[in-house]
């Protein structure tokens, strides 16, 4: 086991100096230059700043000025926020977005999978109906609707939560809540089918038979082994709710990382871009590492090895 | 295994997550509810990028600075007055130099005094080319200015002196008229060198990494995040003037974020855009701010010889209607623009008139909506170049209101124009400005702002061979009009303004390039709010305001 982590360790490093060379020459051929003023600045103006930030200097020097900078966790300087270490930037403003990501993550989760299993117990009733309905409504209608609409409705017209701003945890409700809807409702879809199926299996016909109730069938049995899919999807899904959302996070005016990246693409702020894009990667192959350990502990049948075979 | 146990601890996390959001409703009073107290409470749709008046850009950083600074000029409205300065300065020499005089009572923030050192370092510190200041090339007529931004000469040969502690001396190559006006840009402000240079790289990325000699003090800002405040500096040396005793900010994005807020009473002025202004159209609180920022397309007469025929410009200008376009497509309550120079920003030196205003009484023919002349001069054009039809491909951005924007105009030239065929390519901002620099383009809309309150901050970009005169188009009249307002006319106030009358006409008249609209912010401001006065550089002066 052991053995089989540190692997997958050295692995991740491998995969995000893949990630930063392929992105770090992707991002090179953007057109334009880092500076907000670009549109006012003469050729040889451009030249003397490219020369004062060592943008002038040949390709794969820059490259190497970088990866070197990297290993030593220097991560550069933004250009939007003028001279502020990239490093600095994204501490700064990850919390908002990890607050809100994982209590949507909790609130997505849970309800979810709650939806699922009651979908599932009483398959093909109206409350399996309602259930599919809510899960459909939850993944078609984009979350920034849901926010206009609890917004308006929740903060503006009946004053229960605030309509925006970062001040407090009440102000964190809305926008959790708005972008809880997809996961909530991915959960209970997957949660369902996989519930279904392992309800016709024979061993809950045996629990059955021996005389437990239907819910206690459930709960013993069933669950555990319908969360294998669920747990597939939660990983990347916890690193895409808590890296920002760029359009909850307009809305309801939080100081979150979500909108920085779009950003820095479209400004070409190029450290920035570097930053976050191995920020995420390194974010998403240790959830995949953690789901993977998570398999064993849910089911023992799954058993990690350095050879990667299942028993 | 473990298993129950993990179940068991997210059931408690959660229903401990939900009690929390019920407990959090509780909870939720307004942070800053003021009615009687004197809080102006304002929004800005973005970040504060910097504190350091060398290197900032941006409006909001640039609002930012005024409040906390004073150069030697402050605007009032439209008028300039003495800041640091004793007195608005004549200059001497055919306008090359320029003596003025400090107040002797200005103090920085922290105490120390305002001294004429401290403009000659702020100074010198932007033209360095190692600040990499994005504006240095406003210090282009400073005498040896281009020479220090080219790493030619050193800094401290900058014309700008300090003859004593209290007296400045600039020295410029040639006269610019507009000079003062220009000095009221951050870039131009003092800078105390003992603060700098302890800050060193952080100078201007936080509050207190930040010094200031204004009226507000900035609180609360720590360089990434999204709210701060400007609090009444005691150690201004108009502190009795200033009746605010705090001017809070928060960014806010989303417009109907911004309305809700507004209606509910959290806030005191926000900018609308979109729908929610053309829903707010005809509320009282409804203040449209000009921004001295014309939009205009360019018609490239090196990809398409075409265009140099002046019917077919006449003609692409001819078939827009602005008027719908500004209320049916953009719907922010922007201005027609008749000429590339905005309203608002330079008036006659005698009669007081504003210069886009006193244009448009004799060349608003050419922009009108008139979709029969239009017809009838693109027709004549076709026939005097030899061609059928013309195909072209429109150039802009890919944001939401560039795209409706372009699409708007695509239909109404395919559709009043018989025979031109509009391809739309709707780009990155950044590519968008790269191909129109390189002339990759046959029609480009593009947007230009003003950098200091004069009308040659336009008609300079469309002079012969001119870096931003994308599309090339040329006329010798138009430039001895332009080149006469900077050499023979230059002292001359009353001529200058009719060089620059007849250019603007000039270039109006031939669509040089084509005015579509002239931008304008849509502001909710509460009624509370008194004597709120908004500058010819866009920005808000809040040494006057107050709450009632």
């Amino acid at each position: 086991m052991t053995k089989y982590i540190l692997k997958r360790i050295a692995w991740i490093f491998i995969t995000l100096w893949i990630v930063a060379t392929i992105t770090f020459f992707l991002m090179k051929l953007l057109p334009g230059t880092p500076y907000t003023n670009q549109a006012k600045l003469s050729a040889d103006q451009i030249r003397i700043m490219n020369d004062q930030y060592g943008l002038n200097k040949p390709l794969i020097t820059q490259y190497w000025v970088y990866i070197v900078g990297l290993l030593h966790g220097d991560l550069g300087t933004s250009f939007q926020f003028n001279n502020q270490p990239v490093t600095y930037l994204i501490s700064n403003r990850i919390g908002p977005s990890m607050q809100i990501g994982a209590q949507a993550m909790i609130i997505g989760t849970f309800l979810g999978i709650l939806l699922g299993a009651i979908a599932a117990v009483k398959q093909r009733t109206w409350v399996d109906s309602v259930a599919t309905f809510f899960a459909i409504v939850g993944r078609s209608i984009p979350n920034f609707v849901f926010a206009v609409i609890l917004q308006f409705f929740l903060a503006f017209k009946l004053k229960i939560f605030p309509i925006a701003l970062w001040d407090g945890f009440s102000s964190s409700i809305l926008p959790s809540i708005a972008l809880a809807m997809a996961p909530l409702a991915d959960t209970a879809r997957f949660m369902r089918t996989e519930m279904v199926d392992v309800l016709s299996s024979d061993y809950i016909e045996l629990a059955r038979s021996k005389g437990l109730s239907s819910w206690q069938t459930v709960a013993k049995h069933a669950l555990r082994n319908s969360l294998i899919p669920v747990v597939t999807i939660i990983g990347p899904m916890a690193v895409a709710l808590m890296t920002g959302s760029m359009v909850i996070e307009n809305i309801f005016s939080i100081p979150g990382i979500g909108e920085q990246f779009v950003k820095s693409i479209l400004t070409n702020d190029y450290p920035t871009i570097m930053g976050l894009t191995i920020l995420y990667s390194a974010a998403l192959l240790v959830i995949y590492l953690v789901v993977d350990i998570l398999y064993g502990i849910i089911d023992p049948r799954i058993r990690l090895s350095t050879t990667g075979g299942k028993e | 295994m473990k298993f129950s146990k993990v179940v068991g601890a997210g059931l408690v996390i959660a229903a401990s997550a939900f009690l929390l959001v019920a407990c959090g409703s509780g909870s939720s009073s307004s942070s800053s509810s003021s009615s009687d107290s004197q809080t102006f409470r304002r929004m800005e749709s973005d970040t504060l990028q910097t504190m350091d008046p060398s290197t900032n850009t941006d409006a909001i950083s640039g609002q930012a600075l005024i409040d906390t600074m004073d150069g030697f000029y402050r605007y009032n409205g439209k008028k300039l007055q003495p800041a640091i300065a004793t007195s608005i300065a004549k200059p001497t020499n055919d306008g090359k130099t320029y003596t003025i005089k400090l107040r002797k009572n200005a103090k920085w923030s922290n105490g120390d005094p305002v001294t004429a050192q401290d403009f000659v370092y702020g100074w010198q510190r932007t033209v360095n080319p190692k600040t990499a200041a994005q504006y240095a090339y406003l210090f282009d007529s400073v005498e040896n200015a281009k020479d220090i931004i080219a790493g030619k000469k050193a800094p401290d040969t900058l014309g700008i002196k300090a003859t004593d502690k209290n007296t400045i001396q600039i020295t410029l190559t040639e006269a610019v008229p507009y000079f003062n006006g220009l000095m009221t840009n951050p870039a131009f402000f003092p800078q105390n060198q003992k603060f700098v240079e302890k800050a060193g790289k952080n100078y201007g990325t936080q509050a207190k990494y930040a010094l200031g000699n204004g009226p507000f003090v900035l609180k609360g800002w720590t360089g990434t995040n999204n709210s701060w405040s400007e609090t009444k500096n005691k150690n201004y040396w108009n502190a009795k003037a200033v009746k605010l005793d705090k001017v809070a900010v928060q960014v806010i994005k989303d417009p109907s974020t911004a309305l809700n807020l507004f209606q509910s009473n959290k806030i005191d002025d926000v900018a609308l855009s979109g729908e929610s202004a053309q829903q707010m159209k005809n509320d009282p609180a409804f203040t449209p701010r000009k921004q001295s920022t014309t939009f205009y397309t360019q018609l490239n007469q090196k990809t398409i010889p075409a265009f140099k025929n002046t019917k077919i410009r006449q003609a692409i200008s001819m078939a827009v209607n602005r008027k719908e376009l500004i209320n049916k497509v953009l719907g922010n309550g922007s201005l027609i623009a008749n000429n590339v120079t905005p309203q608002g920003i330079m008036s006659n030196p005698s009669t007081g008139q504003d210069f886009a205003k006193a244009a448009a009484t004799k060349d608003s023919e050419y922009t009108a909506y008139n979709p029969k002349k239009a017809k009838q001069l693109f027709q004549e054009g076709l026939q005097e170049v030899g061609i059928k039809e013309l195909d072209v491909t429109l150039l802009g951005d890919d944001t939401d209101g560039g795209k409706k924007m372009n699409e708007y105009l695509q239909s109404t030239w395919q559709q009043n124009l018989p025979g031109m065929k509009v391809t739309l390519s709707n780009v990155p901002f950044k590519t968008r400005l790269t191909r129109s620099t390189n002339g990759q383009f046959d029609m480009v809309t593009s947007a230009w702002g003003a950098d200091y309150p004069d009308a040659i901050s336009f008609l300079d970009l469309f002079t012969t061979g001119n870096s931003y005169n994308n599309g090339s188009w040329s006329n010798s009249d138009y430039d001895a009009k332009i080149a006469a307002s900077k050499t023979t006319d230059v002292l001359d106030p009353q001529k200058r303004w009719n060089d620059l009358q007849d250019a603007q006409q000039i270039i109006t008249q031939e669509q040089g390039v084509v005015p579509l609209y002239q931008r304008v912010e849509a502001h909710l401001v509460n009624k509370k709010v008194k004597n709120l006065q908004y500058s010819p550089a866009n920005n808000y002066n809040f040494v006057t305001a107050y709450i009632k």
